[in-house]
């Protein structure tokens, strides 16, 4: 690490670790996947 | 939170364990009485000496749903707060009185149960009536865990004192929140029991208000549910981060959680009872609004969860979208255990959603979707979860280690339950869609073309249900290597730290109360007008009934 700093061009350290893209897209797939199984169950319901 | 983790004594361990040796002896019993159901239910078996299906379906339904969560999780909590903020010799004294008065109503009522006196199934609705032995002992169960939930307030109450200013620790401020939780529910059930069920079932009273009996019960019956999950949320919470080299995600958000949990785990009993007469719709349609409440908190804990892997996985260095989720421990079931469980509360949260739906629950109630649906959240989510702390509790109260050899049986068992389990509840919620009732014995209802389409699932429940039963054996036998025969060692009691950087969390967290006062107000404006309108327009009360089922 002690390398590391003595490069002129860091990235932002805080920026990379502190992402959380991916937990963004993980929990929207997650809502989508509740919302496609309750109107496929709506639909059975009103199709009854 | 505390970054010292307090030693647990001999003393303590000893209590712990107790619980844990109650949880495993009942894991056994109630699992082969579900593995006789589900032969059962196949057509191709028959019950020796006359032994009476709905026997067998209320000792699986108590011993599991009642009394080996409740064990379990009293005893986990009881070390989380002796880890956290320690228990004195008084308390420990007292903790043992809870224990013994839950084990000796467990007793009552499960011989009651098994000598066909109580065959009333874990809800024991009215009319049907059970042996007073029976709903004396579950009152001793309840009375039991009330007394340790009283010794965790005290616990929290002492170290407070001893730290002013200082906000408690994660795991004991989720285990106050919890037993909270159970104590304000546990009052509705406590009230039915001991004021309607037992002079009833004495014969001092002649009949039973049914509704009023059903709504007390539901009013104990949801958080119930949430009672099995929240310790399981808070292993999600304080121990995974620490199994994968974490740190916790947000103090702040784990408390906010929890405290909604608290606030919309109990106004929201009619959902279980949506096709029950008698109750107004609108009261049930507010109930039903407040039931989508607990949406937010689940999926606050999903995206805490998702957050604690991805930032873990990228400050090890994985860079891509989902680069971290590869790099997990999968090999250590200290992690894949609980990770199965969450990834089956999916499934069974958007299957929750759909029975809480009001009319939609016309489409699945009173079918083995819900003894699906329950199969997933409760066996699958809670108990994997239960087992993955298992794996480091047990070996940590007996100064053992978890072998590599204990840690690969580990990760068999958690596959053969996940396959067996997918089968079972797979077919049960199939099964559901089609018609198929829950809570019945074999029958073939006298023919007919819907009945014949359910057959093939209640042999494919069989199948996960033997499945299943090999899963039990193999988890005992770990409990026991871990107990008596793995080598001497330390084995870890992960418990997570928060980030150095992390934001103080805000005082008013804390306010308990505030919390217990708005959750109090939701109960009053839940349940008064209802239970109200309920004991000024319920029809005569019900003579018990002893047949079919019952005594």
């Amino acid at each position: 690490m002690g390398k590391r700093n003595t490069v002129q061009h860091q990235p932002n350290p805080h920026e990379s670790t502190h992402s959380l893209k991916g937990t963004f897209i993980a929990v929207m797939l997650l809502g989508v996947f509740i919302l496609v199984s309750w109107f496929g169950f709506y639909a059975l319901f009103l199709s009854r | 939170m505390t970054k010292v983790q307090l030693p647990l004594s001999k003393k303590e361990s000893r209590l712990y364990m107790a619980f844990m040796w109650v949880t495993y002896i009942s894991l056994l019993i109630g699992g082969l009485m579900g593995l006789l159901q589900t032969l059962v239910r196949s057509g191709k078996y028959t019950l020796p000496f006359n032994i009476d299906y709905y026997t067998i379906l209320t000792v699986h339904g108590v011993i599991l749903g009642l009394v080996l969560t409740t064990f379990f999780i009293i005893g986990f909590q009881f070390s989380l707060m002796g880890k956290t903020v320690g228990i004195s010799d008084k308390q420990l004294k007292v903790a043992w009185l809870s224990f013994w008065v839950m084990l000796i109503g467990t007793i009552m009522a499960a011989v009651t149960i098994l000598v066909g006196e109580a065959s009333v199934l874990y809800t024991f609705y009215a009319p049907l009536r059970a042996h007073p032995a029976f709903y004396i002992g579950l009152a001793l169960v309840i009375i039991g865990s009330w007394i340790a939930a009283f010794v965790n307030f005290r616990q929290l109450y002492v170290w407070k004192k001893a730290h002013k200013g200082e906000k408690s620790p994660l795991p004991a401020f989720m285990v106050i929140i919890n037993m909270l939780m159970w104590f304000i529910a546990t009052i509705g059930v406590a009230t039915s029991v001991l004021v309607l069920f037992i002079p009833w079932s004495l014969g001092y009273a002649e009949t039973i208000n049914v509704l009023l009996s059903r709504t007390l019960f539901w009013y104990f019956g949801h958080p119930l549910v949430y009672f099995w999950l929240l310790p399981a949320y808070m292993a999600w919470y304080v121990v995974i981060p620490k199994i994968i080299g974490g740190k916790l995600f947000s103090d702040a958000l784990a408390r906010m959680a929890f405290i909604l949990l608290l606030m919309f785990s109990i106004p929201v009993g009619f959902h279980h009872q949506l096709t029950e007469p008698g109750i107004d719709p609108t009261w049930k349609f507010i109930q039903v609004v407040l039931t989508f409440m607990v949406v937010i908190p689940s999926l606050m804990t999903a995206f805490s969860i998702f957050a604690t892997f991805e930032t873990t996985g990228r400050r090890k260095g994985f860079k891509s979208l989902f680069g971290w989720f590869k790099k997990l421990p999968w090999k250590d079931v200290r992690f894949l255990a609980p990770f199965i469980g969450m990834a089956a509360f999916i499934p069974g949260g958007a299957g929750g959603i759909v029975n809480a739906s009001h009319q939609m629950n016309a489409l699945v109630h009173n079918t083995i979707w819900i003894t699906g649906h329950f199969h997933l959240t409760a066996a699958t989510t809670v108990i994997l979860t239960f087992f993955g702390i298992t794996y480091w509790l047990v070996p940590h109260l007996t100064g053992r280690r978890l072998t590599p050899r204990l840690n690969k049986l580990g990760i068999i068992q958690t596959f053969i339950w996940t396959f067996g389990m997918t089968i079972m509840s797979g077919s049960m919620h199939i099964q559901g869609l089609l018609g198929g009732p829950r809570r019945s014995s074999f029958s073939e209802y006298a023919g007919g073309e819907q009945v014949a389409t359910w057959i093939n699932y209640q042999i494919a429940q069989a199948v996960g249900g033997t499945i299943l039963f090999i899963g039990i054996l193999l988890m005992v036998y770990i409990f026991i290597q871990l107990t008596f025969f793995a080598p001497r060692g330390v084995q870890e009691y992960p418990i997570a730290v928060e980030e150095d950087d992390a934001e103080p969390t805000p005082k008013i967290l804390e306010n308990w109360y505030l919390w217990i006062g708005i959750t109090i107000a939701l109960i009053l404006f839940a349940y008064t007008i209802p239970v109200i309108d309920i004991l000024k327009h319920s029809p005569p009360g019900s003579l018990p009934f002893d047949w079919p089922i019952g005594r």
